[in-house]
């Protein structure tokens, strides 16, 4: 379900991109942020589907999907207001969410979502070594 | 750029690099003794190394000079060029890194053009990919090559002794450098500059970036100096806003996240790990040492304005002068020194990468496009290494104007043109082989055709792409190829489901 999902989203999505670069409306700039920022998400929910599922990935890859269209979302409604916010760590709010939203935070998130589930889930050792009893068979003569 | 000559720090550190790389390259040049070990390295480097040269092939010399100067320019919107490397580790683990790695192990993989025959079986696909190759890479390493001489000519003041040759001869010495690490020792020597070139990279980036904090009073104070400013005002604080518009913005979001899968020069090093399990660790070492070069970037970015916005720096006439104005100015000699060389070691980084693996799509994936083998491919790679270095430093050289543009549209001609083939095409069965050439088509196609029109002089006659004002054209051609992948796929599967063999299809599953 999560892997149709995602392969839909990419197979709409991208030729709405395209129509979105040609249309005179005024909304199409802030309808591609908000797709272009699922973009990434979808096709990493494609690759690590395994029947449909995303196992433990689901709640790493919704956290980071949720932290980056947040993160959009609250930098497109901070447009053109940067004084009117508060500051944050040195910075106007519209830029510490930036830095430390779309930056900082997606790196530690990955970082440990990847490392966390490698093992149990992206290259387990018995996956492995079906791939090397099927190389081994392909090579063996008849 | 002539206060160089003035510091001769700057020029012995670019000469003790210069040696260290030369020495590097001799010593691989023992190490390498078949086609496998110098196209991929003999598949024997271990995670970090293979981590710290994906990361310095990955980042040009623009992570050092035009980054911070187009943050100059138009303020932070440009930040969302390198924001994405927050995830891009992850993303290319995910969904290229760990299926071209286990691709690399069942099959004699090379390159990406071999991945494409492997998973396709379609030489037009793999051919077209070749074709792609050879375009971005004559465009990349070309622009390398010119920043190189650009580089030698302003540290050794090449100018004043050589007069109008001088550019010509900089680029030379550039070239036979770079020729002799990549022809002796090839990916081997590849890797290992790359690591120690990384390693000064990072280092620099870090101290430069500790540096521009300092001089500008602090992050708060460099943020207060530019928002009160009428040079640059609030809005250069903005990254959504400033007067640059979304499209531009979050398209470098797009083409810089999405465009990395398809990246020759990165996903070429995933072939070299020696044990698939070191992934597990890729995207800290990848993200992280990503994340602390372009501090240089952020650092430099803000300082600079900072510091004319306070009257402490002449405002800039060339944006691209951030880099050097702040390193001859308010760094301490030494530190600029190990920049320069730094820079240096970005450009040359990037360059290796490129010559190899042009002269892997030369002789080796086009004739297999054509059904054709080699028999030595070693010698003919060490020859086409020569030759497509050369031939890029002459048009380095001769169409300077031409090189730089087809330098800075390279990305998203590699990102649009095999980017989809190979994220969808190896997580997704139902991709067929003309919907993978198809789609490579359309990348390379619509990429070159849109970034000729947006930028060219030459013919005031031909009409401008017809999108929104501030559209990428990398943007639009990564989403037509995207968009042809799909709806080619979905008219041909029906008709004839693709046919992959066993072996790729259990990597597929994995």
């Amino acid at each position: 379900m999560a892997r149709r999902l995602a392969l839909l989203f990419v197979a709409v999505a991208s030729p709405l991109i395209l129509l979105l670069f040609a249309l005179p409306w005024s909304g199409a700039q802030a309808l591609f942020a908000v797709l272009v920022t699922a973009y990434p998400v979808a096709l990493i929910v494609v690759a690590v589907s395994r029947r449909g599922r995303v196992g433990p990935l689901g709640i790493p890859l919704l956290l980071l999907l949720v932290l980056l269209e947040a993160s959009t979302v609250a930098m497109l409604a901070l447009r053109n207001r940067v004084l009117d916010a508060p500051w944050v760590a040195g910075l106007p709010l519209a830029a510490a969410i930036q830095l430390y939203g779309v930056w900082l935070a997606p790196l530690l998130l990955v970082v440990l979502a990847y490392a966390l589930t490698f093992d149990r889930y992206e290259m387990r050792q018995e996956d492995l070594d079906r791939l090397l009893a099927s190389t081994r068979h392909r090579e063996d003569p008849p | 750029m002539m206060p160089i000559l003035a510091k001769p720090a700057i020029m012995w550190s670019a000469l003790a690099y210069l040696l260290v790389v030369v020495v590097i390259g001799w010593w691989a040049a023992q190490r390498t003794r078949n086609a496998k070990d110098f196209f991929i390295a003999g598949q024997g480097i271990g995670l970090v190394v293979t981590g710290l040269a994906t990361m310095s092939a990955a980042f040009s010399g623009f992570v050092f000079i035009g980054g911070p100067g187009l943050t100059y320019r138009m303020g932070l919107a440009s930040l969302f060029i390198c924001i994405p490397v927050s995830f891009t580790a992850g993303l290319l683990c995910w969904v290229v890194a760990k299926r071209l790695r286990l691709l690399a192990g069942v099959r004699e993989i090379y390159t990406v053009p071999d991945v494409i025959l492997c998973r396709y079986r379609s030489r037009l696909a793999s051919g077209l990919a070749a074709v792609a190759v050879i375009v971005g890479t004559v465009g990349y390493l070309g622009a390398q090559l010119r920043a190189l001489g650009i580089m030698i000519e302003a540290i050794f003041g090449t100018r004043r002794l050589l007069g109008p040759w001088s550019l010509a001869i900089a680029i030379a010495i550039g070239l036979v450098i770079v020729v002799f690490y990549a022809t002796a020792g090839g990916m081997v020597a590849g890797v290992y500059t790359d690591v120690f070139q990384g390693a000064l990279m990072v280092g620099a980036a870090i101290a430069v970036f500790t540096a521009a904090l300092a001089s500008g009073g602090g992050l708060g104070s460099i943020a207060h100096s530019i928002a009160g400013s009428h040079r640059f005002g609030a809005g250069f604080l903005d990254p959504l806003g400033g007067g640059v518009p979304i499209f531009t913005a979050m398209g470098f979001f797009m083409v810089f996240a999405i465009g990395n899968l398809g990246q020759p020069h990165m996903l070429h090093k995933f072939f070299m790990l020696d044990d698939p399990r070191k992934l597990k660790w890729m995207p800290l070492v990848l993200g992280v040492t990503q994340t602390l070069c372009l501090l240089i970037w952020l650092g430099i970015g803000l300082a600079v304005p900072a510091l004319v916005a306070t009257g402490r720096l002449a405002p800039l006439a060339n944006p691209d002068d951030a880099s050097p104005q702040f390193l001859l100015h308010f760094v301490p000699e030494a530190l600029a020194g190990a920049v320069f060389a730094g820079i240096l070691a970005a450009i040359m980084s990037t360059a290796d990468s490129f010559v190899n693996i042009g002269s892997a799509a030369l002789v080796r994936d086009l004739p297999k496009a054509f059904g054709r083998r080699l028999r030595d491919e070693l010698r003919w790679g060490r020859i086409a290494v020569v030759g497509v270095a050369v031939a890029a430093a002459v048009f380095a050289y001769l169409y300077g104007d031409l090189i730089a543009l087809l330098g800075t549209f390279a990305f998203g001609t590699f990102g649009a043109a095999l980017g989809p083939a190979l994220a969808i095409g190896l997580n997704w069965r139902r991709v067929t082989a003309a919907a993978a050439a198809a789609s490579i088509a359309t990348g390379m196609g619509v990429s070159l055709v849109l970034e000729f029109l947006a930028k060219q002089t030459y013919f005031p006659a031909l009409p401008k792409p017809p999108f929104a004002p501030g559209v990428l054209p990398a943007a639009v051609s990564l989403a037509a190829s995207f968009t042809v992948l799909f709806a080619v796929t979905w008219v041909t599967a029906r008709r004839q489901p693709p046919d992959i063999d066993d072996d790729v299809q259990l990597v597929m599953d994995l």
